[in-house]
């Protein structure tokens, strides 16, 4: 058993390996930490400050009205000053975001298992799915306030499990399938059940696209749930926040509410990619650019 | 004998002609000659309905041609903010209620109110006869709803204003529905409108519309922290330029001719609403035709002049309660009444302050048809 175990596993590490390998010239020296990191991170940093100089240089140079757009050194003001609220109305959104999330994801991941093991699952299953993925989210939020009460927050985790289904199960249903003929042919010729055959070849194999349909879904379950959050409920929210604000022409406050969104929707990726560390350490997207 | 009989029936005829032609009409209404007609847009603060009727009727009766005005209707939306689209340029006239131009003007947009229309508020705070809620104190620990987007200062200024605890506020959508699926305990509601919509809603109880009594209804007028609504604004930076005070004098002369021209014509006023697109139907408009009327007439001043004392309230409960204009200073140039006066002055005889005016019992329909 332990063997059969040993020769899949190494055959499908070296085969995903072999795919990517390349070998360094004898001899190359490693630059030093902090050049890596500088290197990496530099470009990035120098791009970030120059926008903002430029933002609040010419906002001030030509006057602009606040309201048209507000200078950053206002954005950051109202940022500091507005923070209890801002980060409050920023957590019960993302437990809107979050809940969807999980919601839209556990069901993305139960089709897609379904639809590699069953071909009649799949076709049946895909035309809904692409319907499903139509709807705008502007349509889906008020039936769905009317379905489960306004009040309710799984009204706008709905709407977000239902954004967040479509690239999920898409993704993992092509990692699922699109498997290396040979590994299959290995694994049927040592008569592997089908069973098997999904926990060792296809799973693993899907794993990249899922964790990358997972980065994808985080900001769309942000951005699903500030929109959602505009047909009505409790204001105690970031969608409601933001566009309160801006009707009031109180736009620094609704940008630092967006600054918010956006630490958020960060803080959410970040989190994704260390699950995908933790679980596809032997990926080759993980191993560190040289 | 016969020839001067004759000749003094002609006579009493022609005089009676004369007589009957200049009463009851809009006539004796200052016109100026157009060598040329001014091309202005007004920008709506919702969609096309009964509350826009003067401008309507003003539009499709020919007023605003005959002040050589060619007015062009902008409709409204919830994502429409008039304060913007006049403070960027996107119009020449905007309707807005004062508390939000004032919290925009705060903001930066040079905005001025010419003409304060609505003389009171509609605002009402609805709730079901069941729950109890006859005064804000109810509120307490209570889910109550508003739409937001500054609508709701007169409601927040009454918590302020009465300590209420423990409220918590919806995000109401501009439907009923929250209310009717007694999700939420109180909701806001104009009196011109949102309430009629529930009036126009079945019982699923009696399988009838639903009837006032049925409802508790607290009005912030009585509460006293209701503010003026409705009233025309224009860009500080638009009007001082020359030609453009003339321009919206003319405006108002023909808005204002609109309104009371709705005075006697009521049905006509209904069918140009109708006619350009309300989406609610007839027994609707004809029930926000007539709360809109009771806002407006009678008008203290005359139409669209303000009334200080009003304004001063507005001002007072603004500035206290309002988060964003506590302790500040509203300046006296805020508005201006001018023109309005002047507009009156144009419009001759005509029933400027609508002293006369009641409302009439209205039927409503089922879903406002």
């Amino acid at each position: 058993m332990t063997d059969r175990d040993d020769v899949i596993r190494e055959t499908h590490e070296t085969s995903v390996a072999a795919a990517f390998e390349g070998d360094l010239p004898i001899g190359t020296r490693k630059p030093s930490a902090i050049r890596r990191l500088s290197g990496r991170y530099l470009p990035a940093v120098v791009a970030f400050v120059t926008v903002i100089l430029l933002w609040e240089g010419l906002t001030r140079a030509f006057e602009v009205k606040t309201f048209i757009l507000p200078k950053p050194s206002e954005i950051m003001a109202s940022f500091v000053e507005t923070s209890s609220t801002i980060w409050g109305v920023g957590l019960n959104t993302f437990i809107e975001a979050a809940g969807g999330f999980v919601i839209g994801v556990t069901l993305a991941v139960a089709t897609s298992l379904a639809a590699a093991r069953w071909v009649g699952f799949r076709e049946g299953m895909l035309p809904l799915a692409i319907a499903l993925n139509a709807t705008p989210i502007a349509a889906l939020a008020p039936i769905f306030n009317n379905w489960f009460g306004l009040t309710n927050p799984f009204s706008k985790m709905g709407v977000v499990a239902v954004v967040v289904y479509f690239p999920v199960m898409i993704n993992t249903t092509r990692g699922l399938l699109e498997v290396d003929p040979a590994e299959i042919e290995l694994m049927r010729s040592i008569a592997a059940t089908e069973t098997e055959l999904m926990r060792r070849v296809r799973i693993p194999n899907a794993l990249p696209y899922f964790f990358a349909s997972l980065k994808v879904a985080t900001a769309l379950s942000l951005i699903a749930a500030i929109i959602a959050e505009y047909f009505g409920g409790p204001q105690d929210v970031l969608g409601q926040y933001i566009v309160n604000r801006a009707q009031l022409f109180q736009f620094p406050d609704a940008w630092a509410a967006i600054l918010v969104a956006s630490i958020i929707g960060v803080t959410f990726y970040v989190v994704i990619l260390v699950f995908e560390r933790i679980f596809m350490p032997w990926h080759v997207s993980l191993r560190k650019v040289e | 004998m016969r020839l001067s009989k004759w000749r003094s029936h002609m006579l009493l005829f022609a005089v009676l002609a004369l007589v009957v032609a200049s009463c009851g009409g809009d006539e004796g209404v200052t016109t100026p000659d157009c060598d040329e007609v001014d091309e202005v847009r007004l920008q709506l603060q919702w969609f096309a309905q009964s509350q826009f009727a003067g401008y309507y009727v003003a539009h499709d009766n020919g007023f605003y041609e005959d002040q050589c005005l060619d007015v062009t209707i902008l409709e409204g939306a919830v994502e429409i903010v008039p304060q913007q689209v006049l403070a960027t340029g996107g119009a020449e006239f905007g309707l807005a209620w004062v508390p939000k131009a004032l919290v925009s003007r705060d903001a930066g947009a040079e905005i001025v109110n010419i003409a304060q229309v609505f003389e009171r508020s509609g605002t009402l705070e609805v709730s079901w006869a069941d729950s109890g809620i006859t005064e804000p104190a109810d509120w307490a620990g209570k889910k109550v709803g508003n739409w937001g987007f500054g609508n709701e200062f007169e409601l927040t200024a009454a918590i302020n204003r009465f300590n209420v605890a423990d409220v918590e506020l919806i995000g109401q959508d501009f439907s009923m529905a929250a209310l009717l699926n007694r999700e939420i305990d109180a909701a806001e509601a104009m009196i011109y409108n949102e309430y009629a919509q529930v009036l126009e809603a079945v019982n699923p109880e009696t399988n009838e519309l639903y009837q006032p009594s049925d409802l508790n209804v607290i009005d912030f007028n009585d509460v006293g922290t209701a503010m003026l609504q409705d009233a025309v604004w224009v860009s500080a930076a638009w009007i001082a330029e020359a030609g453009n005070e003339d321009i919206a004098e003319r405006f108002l002369t023909a808005s204002f001719q609109g309104w009371i021209h709705c005075l006697d014509n009521f049905d006509e006023c209904v069918d140009v609403v109708l006619n350009n697109g309300s989406t609610l139907g007839q027994s609707h408009q004809e029930w926000q035709l007539n709360e809109i009327l009771g806002l407006i007439f009678p008008a203290s001043n005359g139409i669209g002049v303000m009334n200080v004392a009003l304004w001063d309230q507005t001002v007072d409960v603004a500035t206290s309660e309002i988060a964003e204009l506590q302790g500040k200073e509203i300046s006296a140039d805020a508005y201006r009444t001018d023109l309005a006066e002047a507009a009156i002055a144009n419009l001759g005889d005509m029933d400027t302050d609508g002293s006369g005016y009641s409302r009439r019992d209205i039927e409503l329909r089922e879903a406002g048809e």
